[in-house]
């Protein structure tokens, strides 16, 4: 069976969304259950693959039995292993800390809320895992539409955001289907690998430099990169909770993963490094995302369009650690697609509970929260102390990894940018803690609501788990790491940066 | 901000257009795309697969696997909008109209005391939508004629895709028309009386599976997913026939997922997710 992974995994969550669709009509108590057991089954096999992946080499599957150029064909290395087994674990966490919010923001809904979740995981898992250029785009419109129908689910401004995001997203995804038909009009193949064969005595041809730069202007512009974010903190902020905790840590992950894989695969580093000479430019597109995505997340009084901004500054961490074009650059790009994925669930879910039980994210409404929502806060605080790059949590360890690749690249605009970003997190969550910790509840007039000062109203149960499994994660990821990258992310580093 | 997305579009322009120069000259029968992978379609696909029509061949063969996602956005598509649109709630209290069969006269009945609903007895009269649509008898008349024949002809597009330019998607499309015209010559009403709500949004979930259980079950049988070889050991012909048979299953899995689709995001659209009244 298990050579047979690559495939389950796309189609496990395939399969269940029709099951769960048809449970929406005749029994939508079941909806819950097929969600969890066909994301349950995608996660199984996804750590299976890393296994396979981890002890016998790359592994590949041949759609309808075709080989290479012809059919489809995945193909899963240490690189994609790695973030299969993240976006896997991720999407299944937040699902459990889901039902909560789905039963009461909308629960004549859940069948078609579920479904739509199960085909975005689909849509994330295939971009990820497949080998195929064109397979790749069609699997980032299914991740977009369920995505921007989530997304428009929320309340007030939310249908406007989500049709910014929709005029933005598309246009990104049209640029990469661009870039793919320049490549396939002067290699005729579609296959990545393939396409990497063919391109070497191309690479004069300007249809390569255009579909390189078109393709890549494309997946900046999903992934948020500044400043093409403009689209990214409206739709995250107004996406309901247990949307927003699903797609803000996954969707610009799995975009940074296309851009690698792209680059890496694709173009080859040959091409896009050396030949083009582009990497010094993107890293300084990076310093600019990361200062002025923590400058603008200073601005925000809403400690969820704070969280945007930031996810805006990490995309920045992991581009500009990619560019360095050095190991230790790569390494930390790609631990921190892990880690970042791992802190924004922590803290989205966080602020979840938070809008779950106080019915808003506002500084106002912070006050007093440490008494009463201390689970809840604590999580919180891991959350931001991996944000800042605090060990033993993990968010330090992928900084560690991209300090020590800027200092190689000898590039000290991205240092200085990393730090900077660092000490402005520092400043955006003590804020929060300062409130939440000091300030009394129900602001001057104090003995009004004296009595409810002590009363403990945390979220339900079933948010809270998933809450601190993901907290203890960090931890966990952070303790670990030396195994994560000895064992798995130095096989992917490719062979020119060593 | 006008001129500089004015900027932005004619630096994106040219770029486009620099990268023309290099083009291989149009249709160059030498050029790249012509030589590397489909020289193997064109000339092959007819003994590989046992189907003439080699876009048939490539799109639900040796590329299905994209096909099963483009089906899959289109039945997203469909329950993302029934997300979005549908309002679970009954219709919002007013006036509703009924026509009288007999005479063609149309009363308006106005919510009884606290709001109550009245309901003429539908015996003799039919309930027809506030904004009144015309009784158009020529167009009822015509339309009613036409349907099963339109209907008729996207079964012959899907079952012919193997052999003329057709299949799954373009029959699905005409016969999720043939409803929506039923819907646009008459009323919502009555397209509803034909396809339940339910029953489209079941086709459209029906449909995509047809596509995925294929592959699934050559998975079942010990193939690769969606190899239709592993078809033979249930269908007579032989591997390279399964693989025409396979095809078959699959586009009609494409029809009725198309179709479903269709009818369901037009009837979300037109009644504004309430389903009471539209087109």
């Amino acid at each position: 069976m298990s050579e047979h992974y690559p495939a389950l995994l796309v189609i496990l969550p395939l399969l269940a969304s029709f099951f769960i669709s048809a449970a929406g009509w005749f029994r939508p108590v079941l909806c819950f259950p097929f969600t969890v057991a066909g994301l349950a089954g995608s996660l199984l096999v996804s750590l299976g693959l890393l296994g396979d992946v981890m002890s016998g080499g790359p592994v590949s599957y041949r759609f309808a039995g075709w080989d290479p150029p012809w059919g489809i064909y995945y193909r899963v290395d240490h690189l994609n292993a790695l973030v299969l087994a993240v976006v896997s674990v991720v999407g299944f966490i937040n699902l459990l800390a889901a039902r909560s919010s789905v039963e009461k923001e909308f629960p004549e809904k859940a069948g078609p809320f579920y479904t739509l979740y199960v085909l975005f995981m689909t849509g994330l898992l295939g971009m990820v895992v497949t080998g195929d250029a064109f397979n790749l785009y069609v699997l980032l419109e299914i991740a977009a539409i369920t995505g921007y129908a989530l997304i428009a689910l929320g309340k007030g401004r939310a249908p406007l955001s989500s049709l910014h995001y929709i005029f933005m997203g598309t246009i990104g995804a049209s640029f990469y289907l661009l870039g793919v038909g320049y490549l396939y009009i002067v290699t005729g193949s579609l296959n990545m690998e393939d396409i990497a064969r063919l391109l070497p005595p191309l690479y004069e041809s300007k249809v390569v430099t255009a579909a390189f730069v078109i393709l890549m202007v494309g997946v900046w512009l999903k992934m948020g990169f500044f400043p093409l974010h403009a689209w990214l903190p409206n739709a995250y902020t107004h996406a309901p909770s247990p949307v927003s905790s699903l797609v803000a840590p996954l969707m610009t992950k799995v975009m940074v993963y296309v851009m690698i894989r792209m680059v890496v695969t694709v173009f080859t580093l040959d091409f896009a490094f050396t030949f083009l000479g582009l990497n010094d430019a993107v890293v300084w597109l990076a310093v600019v995302a990361i200062v002025m995505g923590s400058l603008l997340a200073l601005s925000e009084k809403d400690v969820k369009r704070m969280l945007t901004y930031i996810v805006v500054a990490e995309v920045g961490y992991m581009v500009g650690g990619f560019w360095l074009g050095n190991s230790a650059g790569f390494t930390g790009a790609v631990l921190h697609i892990l880690n970042d994925a791992l802190m924004t669930l922590c803290l989205f879910l966080a602020v979840g509970n938070i809008v779950h039980v106080k019915g808003n994210s506002r500084m106002e409404s912070l006050p007093g929260l440490f008494r009463t929502m201390p689970w809840t806060m604590a999580a919180l605080v891991v959350g931001a102390l991996s944000i800042i790059g605090v060990p033993p949590t993990c968010g330090f360890f992928s900084k560690w990894y991209l300090l020590l690749g800027a200092l190689e690249a000898g590039h000290y605009g991205f240092l200085a940018a990393l730090l900077f970003s660092s000490l402005v997190s520092v400043v955006l969550f003590f804020r929060i803690f300062e409130v939440g910790y000091f300030e009394p509840l129900g602001g001057s007039h104090g003995s009004a609501h004296g009595d409810d000062e002590h009363v403990v109203r945390e979220a339900p149960l079933g948010m809270l788990v998933p809450l601190w499994i993901t907290a203890l994660g960090l931890i966990l990821v952070g303790l670990y790491t030396g195994e994560i990258v000895g064992r798995v992310i130095r096989h992917a580093v490719p062979a020119m940066m060593l | 901000m006008k001129i500089l997305g004015l900027v932005i579009v004619a630096l994106v322009g040219s770029v486009l257009i620099y990268a023309t120069v290099d083009f291989p000259p149009f249709a160059d029968p030498e050029s790249p795309a012509s030589l590397h992978v489909s020289p193997r379609y064109i000339e092959k696909s007819l003994d590989e697969t046992a189907v003439p029509n080699v876009v048939t061949a490539v799109l639900a063969d040796y590329r299905s696997f994209d096909t099963m996602f483009e089906t899959t956005v289109i039945f997203a598509a469909g329950v993302a909008c029934f997300l979005l649109l549908r309002i679970p709630r009954r219709r919002p209290p007013g006036p509703r109209h009924f026509r009288h069969r007999l005479t063609g006269l149309t009363f308006r009945v106005k919510d009884g005391e606290n709001g109550k609903e009245i309901f003429l007895p539908l015996r003799e009269f039919e309930p027809v939508d506030s904004v009144w649509t015309p009784h158009d008898f020529i167009i009822e008349k015509v339309c009613r004629y036409m349907i099963p024949f339109i209907q008729l002809f996207g079964l012959y597009v899907i079952a012919h895709g193997h052999h003329s330019p057709g299949g799954g998607f373009q029959g699905g499309v005409i016969l999720g028309a043939a409803i929506i015209l039923l819907s646009v010559s008459h009323n919502l009403r009555t397209a509803l009386k034909r396809m339940r709500e339910k029953t489209g949004a079941l086709c459209s979930a029906l449909g995509v599976f047809i596509f995925a259980g294929t592959g699934a079950l050559c998975l079942a049988l010990g193939y690769n997913y969606l190899d239709y070889r592993a078809l033979a050991a249930l269908l007579p012909g032989g591997p390279i026939m399964a693989r025409s048979h396979g095809m078959l299953l699959v586009e009609i899995g494409v029809g009725v997922a198309v179709m479903g689709t269709m009818v369901w995001i037009f009837k979300n659209l037109a009644s504004l997710g309430r389903y009471d009244e539209g087109l």
